[in-house]
């Protein structure tokens, strides 16, 4: 059976970009010790190299460190959770680094501050070293997954890239994997999670996993070794088999429909921005083709029997058949890295216009985040009711009340100023809490999906991703289905060095430049849930849902049972239509499962409320800017449009 | 570079060297030192002092040379904007918190004003400066805030000036906003140690609300010497006494009534030994320049009967503010006389008229030079060629100098030497305004840039007046959504006048503001 998947998901042609580089070449400048003395090459070891690289003289050092102090304990805005979940003072920590700075090599110091920063275990609040490669992923050519128990689990390859970078025809996907460089595959995913970021084991668990042949090297260390020995199996059965796979570094660049650096949406981002570019990575070294589209200019399809879209690197879309419920929708949302979350938007309609309304799945497993606006407001296409979105407070400290008084942060800060000058007397640890994609945006498109809709989350959906997930839950709009104990619990909008120094310009606080690629991310207003959950974190916690375990099936069969597990849960909402088409004079308004229509005009009350049955009504068409129809079943909204005249 | 400006003098000096009483005046000639400062005032044919061999001779004859104009209150960034009053709006506002909560304020003035701010900052304040200029004024206050010192260019931008590094920076401080008695606390302190502070305060109809702001300033130690009230509408005239060692009052009366129907008590306050200043506020409820703002002061005077001469409302905008920024800075200003600022404004004037008279109903076409720190910044053709400006360009404005040319000596805010022109700060703003949406993103991105490259940061200015409401982050989600009206002429125009008319709570009492212009 497992022969049955064997070299999928890969395309056949190799791109020079799936090459990249080797790791060794890409640090040292050097292929590794062990290609070198094949070559009959001897002495000088990579480390001999390390010294030609650059060096941090002790002011930088400081500079780093200061810079780090100011911002993590004046703008960290888990600072006070952190400290309480993980029993950890980070900014003692930086000041007792402080005081042996110099004493330090290189390599410690950066591991040293590296650490501190990863301690956090806050994907959104990341140092990047000077050498750390912007945009480089260190990638091995194949995915690894696990399927089973969070206490028992198998890991398999579900993925291999183009063959040529793997000189064993065996390895292919659907191996079992046994060993990572002599180490109990189990044992070597266990103690990698350990240096990953993410609140809960199983989230660690899962990052650990999702980055273990992918690491973007510019949150967080290269890997240790150049090459790594695996140990697998064909079959358990089968003997067991080793191939040696050196690290490589590819650069897979951004999409052009990603967030543009300075644009307005950069200061409303939540995201893991090294699952980001991991994420690009993957799909680069697995969907070569379509990721060298991206720049053609066209709508692509990822693959057979999917829609084509100009979104291709954040959505897919295609009609799948489960054995119960016949046809379902099924909507991936790859990532919320959009610049444009009106076009972003726009096209999740046009897609959903092609799916059947018997039901919808919307996957947002892996999704690192990207733009709040994006997730927040696209929520409302899947409901009658008003969204509520989440809402971030800061810190109620004196960096983050200088910041907001600046006057070149009034258009941004105004709002949180009040409650941050009251917390002097009120003790407040945070500010008021307030949200940052408008209410009135959340809620100026309307719904434009009439069916059921379940939402799938994994522990690698982070951030954005976090915040869809606890607005489809607080919002009431459908099941929340979670491979894994919950979504991947990263609750806060994330600003650059850069954002931070431009804001705190003017203030005692500015920040100064820092060396040379060196740059950090940082958590700066930390996200609380609406509804039922009012007022909960989503940091570490993440948003609980219906728990499934993935199965074998599911890694052989493209999410097979997941699939059939969600459209149970559809099949238990009852399903209403309603459909309204604008003609001349006139709207034809088609419901099935309603019994009352009302009709607003400009939000007035158009007619008395109409009852109706399964059909199609043809009614005077209302002179207003927006006319909006709600449908009703016992009472309960249902269904609502909007529609512009 | 030396200039001597001959004419009629009007000094409003108290030196008794250079007159016998501030409203003595004479043929005579104002000398401008290299420095920037005047060396002499001179009457008649009287030798001047050595040094100025080579200095170039501006000779306007009869007309007046008088102090260049302060205008001790307005708001740099709002300058572009027309009159706003609030759609339906029967009732005058009962105090500052109150208009900025109307619906249409936000899209009305913010966004319009952030357009500028944010995509073109410069051309934004070359506007704004020579807006002020051509109506004689040298020094403003109301400058945004900034990212870097904004001296040393056109006209005098009251809280940045440093007289060339002869005064410290933050000599002068100001807050538009209503501070917290914390932040006047410190205000305080910084006046004890000799910086002026210019403060927004008790803006309202009288026993409003707001009057307690009066109150915590008080409470705070702020009724200093070196505090310049704005506005005070809302305070009980009584209350001015407790104002043991004045200060100054800024007046805006175009404002007031404007918005609120009423207007600071200017009697109660002279009375008290209170330095009335005259300033013209901001582009939505204000005048186009302080020589605009000054035939407002005179038609409320004369409607209150308030006696006050023509003389009286001249130091106004001269000599008053003048003696405010000469305890900021230590040099004085708005009054001509030896070791002063050499900033002067020539005014058309027929042989031997009321000098006072004919400042007060002098419009934008009777402006016929100003001169900066003893730069000719602005004039007619023959008296810049006189006065030996270079690299001036002609600055239209719309036929509204009844035919006279202007030349404007205008170089480029960040390259001293590169000539500039109105029509291109003009064509720019209005690049701008075609389409604000690109504009405000494309300076985003370029300032993102240039602080990640580590370049030399984009001049930034920021809104100084209240934002209104507005959504998260300040603006519409959709920024094609902001419209930005017409970019107002720089002069007063029919057009403005005719806006006045039925608008605003002035009663009908500034529809008499066009009779000076007709």
């Amino acid at each position: 059976m497992i022969n049955l998947i064997r070299g999928r998901g890969a395309d056949a042609t190799l791109l020079r970009a799936q090459t990249g580089q080797l790791l060794s070449e890409f640090l040292f400048g050097t292929a590794p010790p062990a290609a070198r003395a094949r070559r009959g090459e001897t002495g000088g070891e990579a480390g001999a190299r390390i010294e030609l690289a650059y060096v941090l003289d002790g002011g930088e050092r400081l500079r780093i460190i200061d810079a780090l102090v100011t911002v993590i304990s004046g703008a960290y805005c888990h600072l006070p959770q952190k400290r309480a979940a993980y029993a950890l003072d980070p900014v003692q920590a930086l000041h007792l680094l402080r005081s042996r700075v110099a004493e330090l090599s290189e390599g410690e110091f950066h591991l040293a501050l590296t650490s501190i920063v990863l301690g956090l275990r806050d994907a959104h609040t990341r140092y990047s070293g000077p050498r750390a490669g912007q945009g480089a992923v260190a990638t091995l050519p194949f995915l690894v997954e696990q399927y089973g128990s969070h206490d028992d689990p198998v890991f398999v390859v579900s993925k291999v890239a183009a063959p040529q970078l793997i000189r064993d025809p065996k390895f292919t996907a659907g191996v079992v994997l046994e060993s990572w460089n002599s180490i109990p595959f189990a044992r070597a995913v266990d103690l990698y999670s350990d240096r990953e970021t993410g609140g809960r084991p199983d989230a660690r668990r899962a990052r650990a996993l999702e980055s273990l042949t992918f690491r973007a090297l510019e949150g967080g260390p290269p890997p240790d070794e150049m090459l790594v020995d695996i140990g697998y199996r064909i079959l358990p059965a089968e003997t067991r088999r080793e191939v040696r796979i050196p690290w490589r570094v590819v650069h897979p660049a951004r999409a052009d429909t990603s967030q543009r650096p300075g644009s307005r949406a950069s200061r409303y981002i939540a995201a893991d921005q090294a699952a980001e570019v991991v994420r690009r990575a993957k799909k680069m070294m697995f969907s070569g083709s379509v990721w060298q589209a991206e720049r053609s200019g066209v709508a692509v399809a990822r693959d057979k029997g999917w829609i084509k879209t100009w979104f291709q690197d954040a959505l897919a879309a295609r009609v799948i058949k489960d054995k119960t419920q016949g046809e379902l929708g099924y909507l991936r949302i790859w990532s919320f890295d959009v610049d444009d979350d009106d076009a972003f938007i726009a096209e999740v309609i046009r897609l959903l216009d092609l799916l059947p309304e018997t039901g919808l799945i919307v996957d947002l497993r892996g999704n690192p985040g990207g733009l709040i606006w994006a997730a927040e407001r696209l929520l409302q296409l899947f409901t009658p009711n008003t969204v509520t979105p989440a809402r971030f407070s800061v810190l109620a400290t004196p960096l983050m009340r200088a910041l907001a008084r600046s006057p070149f942060n009034r258009m941004e800060f105004e709002a949180w100023l009040p409650s941050l000058e009251a917390a002097i007397a009120t003790g407040e640890a945070y500010s008021q809490p307030l949200p940052l994609t408008d209410p009135a945006w959340c809620n100026d498109v309307g719904q434009r999906y009439s069916g059921p809709v379940a939402c799938v989350v994994d522990p690698n959906t982070y951030s954005a991703g976090d915040l869809f997930a606890a607005g489809f839950v607080d919002n009431e709009i459908g099941p929340l289905i979670c491979v894994g104990e919950g979504s991947g619990a990263g609750g806060a909008n994330v600003w650059t060095h850069y954002d931070l120094r431009e804001a705190l310009v003017g203030t005692p606080f500015e920040l100064e430049g820092l060396p040379a690629d060196v740059g950090y991310t940082v958590a700066i207003r930390r996200a609380l849930r609406s509804g039922a959950a009012d007022g909960m974190p989503i940091e570490d916690l993440g948003v609980p849902g219906i728990p499934y375990e993935m199965t074998l099936d599911d890694l052989l069969h493209e999410n097979r049972g997941l699939i059939a597990f969600c459209a149970g849960f559809l099949a238990g909402i009852p399903r209403t239509v309603l459909k309204v088409e604008v003609n001349g004079d006139t709207v034809a308004v088609t419901t099935s499962g309603l019994d009352e229509l009302e009709t607003y005009a400009d939000g007035r009350p158009f007619e008395a409320v109409r009852k109706v049955g399964d059909g199609t009504w043809e009614l005077p068409r209302p002179h207003a800017r927006i006319i909006e129809f709600v449908g009703r079943r016992n009472g309960e909204i249902c269904q609502r449009r909007k529609v512009g005249s | 570079m030396s200039l001597v400006v001959a004419g009629r003098i009007v000094p409003l000096s108290r030196a008794l060297k250079v007159a016998p009483s501030e409203t003595a005046t004479f043929q005579g000639k104002v000398w401008i030192g290299d420095d920037g400062r005047i060396a002499a005032v001179t009457k008649g044919s009287a030798q001047g002092p050595a040094g100025f061999e080579a200095a170039p001779v501006a000779d306007v004859d009869n007309d007046l040379v008088i102090p260049g104009f302060i205008d001790l209150h307005s708001h740099l960034a709002y300058a572009t904007l027309p009159l706003w009053v609030e759609p339906g709006r029967t009732e005058p506002f009962p105090h500052h918190d109150i208009w900025p909560t109307r619906p249409t304020y936000a899209e009305s003035v913010t966004w319009p004003a952030y357009a500028f701010i944010e995509a073109t900052p410069v051309e934004l304040l070359a506007y704004a400066e020579i807006r002020a200029l051509i109506g004689g004024t040298t020094s403003i206050q109301g400058s945004p805030p900034s990212n870097r010192p904004l001296d040393g260019w056109l006209v005098r931008n009251i809280e940045d000036e440093t007289l060339d590094g002869e005064v410290g920076r933050h000599q002068v401080l100001a807050s538009t906003l209503t501070l917290k008695s914390e932040q006047l606390g410190e205000r305080a302190t910084r006046m004890r140690q000799g910086a002026t502070f210019i403060y927004h305060c008790a803006e309202g109809r009288p026993g409003s609300i707001v009057q307690r702001e009066y109150l915590a300033t008080r409470t705070a130690g702020c009724l200093q010497r070196h505090l310049v009230a704005i506005h005070t509408n809302s305070v009980d005239p009584e209350a001015y006494k407790t104002w043991h060692e004045p200060g100054a009052i800024v007046w805006s009366p175009f404002s007031n009534l404007w918005l609120y129907g009423t207007t600071t008590d200017v009697p109660a306050a002279v009375t008290r030994g209170i330095n009335l200043c005259v300033g013209s506020d901001w582009g939505p409820s204000g005048t186009r320049n302080v020589l605009g703002e000054l035939k407002v002061a005179s038609l409320v005077s004369e409607a209150n009967g308030w006696g006050l001469t023509d003389f009286d409302l001249v130091k106004m905008i001269t000599a008053n503010p003048g003696d405010v920024l000469a305890q900021a800075w230590q040099r004085q200003a708005g009054r001509l006389q030896p070791g002063a600022l050499g900033d002067v404004a020539v005014i058309a004037a027929k042989p031997k008229a009321d000098p006072f008279k004919t400042i007060l109903r002098a419009t934008e076409a009777d402006v016929r030079m100003v001169v900066v720190n003893g730069r000719p910044l602005y004039g007619t053709e023959t008296l810049m060629k006189q006065a030996g400006a270079r690299q001036t360009s002609e600055i239209n404005l719309n036929g509204q100098l009844s035919g006279q040319s202007r030349r404007l000596a205008l170089t480029r805010f960040d390259a001293d030497a590169q000539p500039w022109s109105f029509g291109e700060v003009l064509k720019r703003l209005e690049e701008v305004r075609a389409d604000p949406k690109v504009a405000i993103e494309r300076a985003r991105r370029l300032a993102f840039a240039s602080i990640r490259s580590g370049g030399a940061p984009r001049l930034r200015l920021a809104l100084d007046m209240p934002t209104g409401k507005v959504p998260v982050g300040g603006l519409p989600k959709n920024l094609t959504k902001i419209i930005v009206p017409p970019i107002q002429p720089l002069a007063h125009d029919s057009e403005f006048f005719a806006s006045i008319s039925s608008r605003g709570f002035h009663g009908g009492l500034l529809d008499g503001l066009a009779d000076f212009y007709s």
